[in-house]
């Protein structure tokens, strides 16, 4: 018998194999594969966030640990979809026009998951014309805009001015990657930034829930 | 043909050692067991002449000696070569040696006449500018010199540079800083130390990252920080000393580059090392903030950039620092029985810092005694075995002390920064290797270029994944190729020809776009 809680230790812990193991066995055992996802992997991924927000684990841990559960989600979507689990809130994501440095932003990609997010994942160098046209088509309330470079930092501006162009107002834009700040966020006129993924996604559901 | 070739006569005294002679002579080297014949600091190669062991036997060229334990016979001459390694590193560290290994013809690419007969041969770095003077008549390096960039004070990396160049105003500053704060100056203290007048240079050649070379050239490099990375330009051009405000009335070539970001100081080292010759697929690692690669395979050049971020150089790291006097070099530790000793530049007492060839001796043997776990924290267990004075415990974690009350540490943040930059360029590495279907063992030579690369430890840099999968053997440490190249194309008009051809041929993966890249990442962010 497997239980929810091997399955955060080991995604905590960022044993992939050890979590991709517990998660099926306890698909086997009849559990819902929402609960798997509520009760097994959020509760071990917002352990590391929390950790990781206090300096008590570092970036490679907790990219180890995010690879575990991607690939326990990987097991647990098809499922989702199947059984009509709808996620409450929808977010576009990706890196912004001219970046290609996306490890930042899956990281985020997958906590937003974990917190029963739908993520429409636009890659990479996604010019701002493809963010309107991804959130118009998924009616999303939330755009998550990464950048790495302080030399692409400049197209987050033009991507949020596409946003408000198109009339999407009420859509929350946020901004996040390590050149980026809250001065910056404010500035271009975004809603709002985040200095790490687990605040990421206290961030998102804040201001999904404003929306 | 090699820089390091060095020849020697007796002095006066010819009871002195070798080692003692040729710091004399302006070429100090590691005695870092104090010339007690115990360490392997101080080795040279006899390649001509004859020295005297310490029981008085002769030795005959082709040995490998301890320079502390010879000395030359009474009005001897001996043709020795150093190593690198084997040289004390002085400050700042600026990769002034290289190896060349290509067949190069004396026919310079600067013409010149009597009374103007001195070439320059220069490597831009972001951080660090060598300059290197070269009779043009007899192809003979007659001196060396360098310093960090002044430009640094417009950001220490290339991409904060590109965003401040895409001002004109700023870029043209950025440039008299450049050439007016640091290679006239360079080219000034080189001219010295050849006793040769500035009058006499006839022009020279300069390889550099294209960064380097756009703001040099008053191009605007914006489109340089964002992908798809587009150079303004490539190809070897010729700048007019005056235009650049370095006088003078002379040419200067500037080498060809490959790509965006894989630079003229790239070509410069594919074509210094000679890899292009070699019958093996053979490896270019020019280990720096952005670690660039080269596979040459198959009649293939492929090569990518990687993102490994200067923790190698030592910046982010709480006791990180250059190369320079006093910073701990090197590491050797033990846990059972204890042992910990470090080597430090300059033989000063290593409270300036540590630097990067340090951090990976710590990395490899705190790992392979266990101290380590793979996930880079400090094994709980073996912890409370190490000595308390070396042990600091507060809300920061846990951190190394390596020597005295507020002697410098290493943190388990300072590993974790260490580790996601061996995890980029091992898996840059290891992802170019993928995506051309070469295995680590079929590559006949990796030349691990870049003044970093000089002093690591090559079988930690294997253990600890940084350079994944390879044996001691296939590695060859061969310096500061960018410059090896400028000074190739300063002598051999050829070599210009040569690099612009590899243009043609290179092929540039972007690793961030590689199916497994990711994947590939975050398997080498633990420690094997």
């Amino acid at each position: 018998m497997s239980t929810f809680f091997e399955l955060s230790r080991a995604v905590e812990g960022g044993k992939r194999n050890d979590a991709k193991q517990i998660t099926q066995s306890l698909l086997d055992q009849g559990i819902k594969p929402l609960e798997v996802v509520e009760q097994g992997l959020v509760p071990g991924m917002s352990a590391i966030g929390e950790k990781f927000k206090n300096n008590e684990v570092f970036v490679p841990e907790m990219l180890i640990a995010a690879r575990a559960m991607k690939e326990c989600m990987a097991i647990l979507e098809p499922l989702l979809a199947d059984a009509g689990i709808k996620p409450k809130f929808t977010a576009v994501i990706g890196t912004v026009q001219g970046d290609l440095h996306d490890i930042g932003k899956n990281l985020v990609a997958m906590m937003l998951k974990g917190a029963n997010f739908g993520i429409v994942d636009l890659g990479t160098n996604v010019p701002p014309e493809k963010f309107v046209a991804a959130v118009q088509e998924h009616n999303a309330q939330l755009v998550c805009l990464s950048a790495l470079l302080t030399t692409t930092m400049p197209a987050m501006r033009t991507t949020v001015q596409a946003v408000r162009d198109a009339g999407l107002t009420s859509v929350k834009v946020l901004v996040g990657g390590a050149p980026v700040t809250q001065d910056f966020c404010d500035e271009i006129g975004a809603d709002g930034f985040s200095q790490d993924a687990a605040s990421a996604v206290d961030l998102a559901l804040r201001l999904a829930e404003t929306y | 043909m090699n820089s390091d070739l060095i020849e020697i006569e007796a002095a006066e005294s010819s009871s002195i050692s070798l080692t003692d002679l040729l710091a004399r002579r302006g070429h100090p080297l590691n005695a870092r067991c104090g010339q007690r014949g115990l360490c392997r600091g101080c080795i040279v190669d006899l390649v001509g002449g004859e020295l005297i062991d310490a029981d008085g036997g002769k030795v005959v060229a082709g040995a490998s000696v301890r320079s502390c334990r010879m000395r030359l016979p009474e009005g001897g001459r001996a043709v020795l070569r150093i190593h690198s390694q084997a040289r004390i590193s002085r400050a700042p560290q600026v990769g002034e040696t290289f190896f060349i290994d290509v067949p190069c013809e004396l026919a310079p690419s600067i013409s010149w006449e009597t009374g103007r007969d001195t070439g320059f041969a220069v490597d831009i770095g972001t951080t660090t500018v060598v300059v290197l003077l070269a009779d043009l008549k007899t192809g003979e390096v007659l001196a060396r010199a360098g310093d960090f960039s002044a430009q640094i004070r417009y950001g220490d990396n290339v991409i904060t540079r590109i965003g401040a160049a895409s001002s004109p105003a700023t870029r043209l500053e950025m440039r008299r800083a450049l050439v007016e704060e640091t290679l006239a100056p360079l080219l000034q203290k080189a001219c010295k130390r050849a006793s040769r007048e500035i009058s006499r240079l006839a022009g020279g050649t300069i390889a550099g990252n294209t960064t380097m070379l756009h703001i040099l050239a008053n191009e605007d490099p914006t489109s340089l920080g964002i992908a798809p990375f587009t150079a303004r330009f490539l190809d070897g051009r010729i700048l007019q000393s005056d235009d650049i405000g370095l006088g003078g009335a002379m040419p200067i070539r500037l080498l060809p580059g490959l790509s965006g970001y894989i630079g003229a100081d790239i070509t410069a080292g594919v074509h210094a090392t000679g890899m292009t010759l070699d019958d093996m697929p053979s490896l270019l690692v020019d280990m720096g903030t952005n670690g660039e690669v080269v596979l040459c395979a198959n009649g293939r050049l492929v090569g990518c950039a990687t993102a490994a971020g200067p923790a190698f150089e030592g910046a982010g790291l709480s006791f990180g620092t250059r190369a320079q006097d006093g910073a701990v070099s090197g590491i050797r530790f033990r846990l059972d029985p204890f042992l910990l000793e470090t080597e430090s530049i300059g033989g000063h007492a290593g409270l300036a810092g540590i630097c990067g060839s340090a951090y990976i001796d710590f990395l490899a043997t705190a790992r392979d005694s266990g101290l380590l776990r793979e996930n880079g924290r400090f094994d709980r267990a073996k912890w409370a075995e190490i000595p308390a004075q070396h042990r600091i415990e507060n809300d920061e974690g846990f951190s190394f002390r390596l020597a005295g009350n507020d002697g410098p540490s290493i943190s388990e943040i300072d590993i974790a920064h260490l580790l996601q930059a061996k995890a980029a360029i091992g898996a840059g590495i290891e992802t170019l290797l993928t995506a051309t279907g070469i295995r680590a063992a079929e590559i006949g030579r990796v030349y691990l270029a870049g003044g970093f690369g000089m002093h690591i430890d090559v079988p930690y840099a294997i253990a600890i994944g940084l350079l994944p999968g390879f044996r001691a053997e296939q590695v060859r440490v061969v310096g500061n190729t960018s410059l090896a190249g400028a000074l190739l194309a300063l002598l051999d008009r050829a070599a210009l020809v040569e690099m612009e051809s590899l243009r043609s041929r290179i092929e540039v993966i972007e690793l961030n776009l590689q199916a497994g890249f990711e994947d590939c990442y975050i398997d080498h962010l633990s420690l094997p």
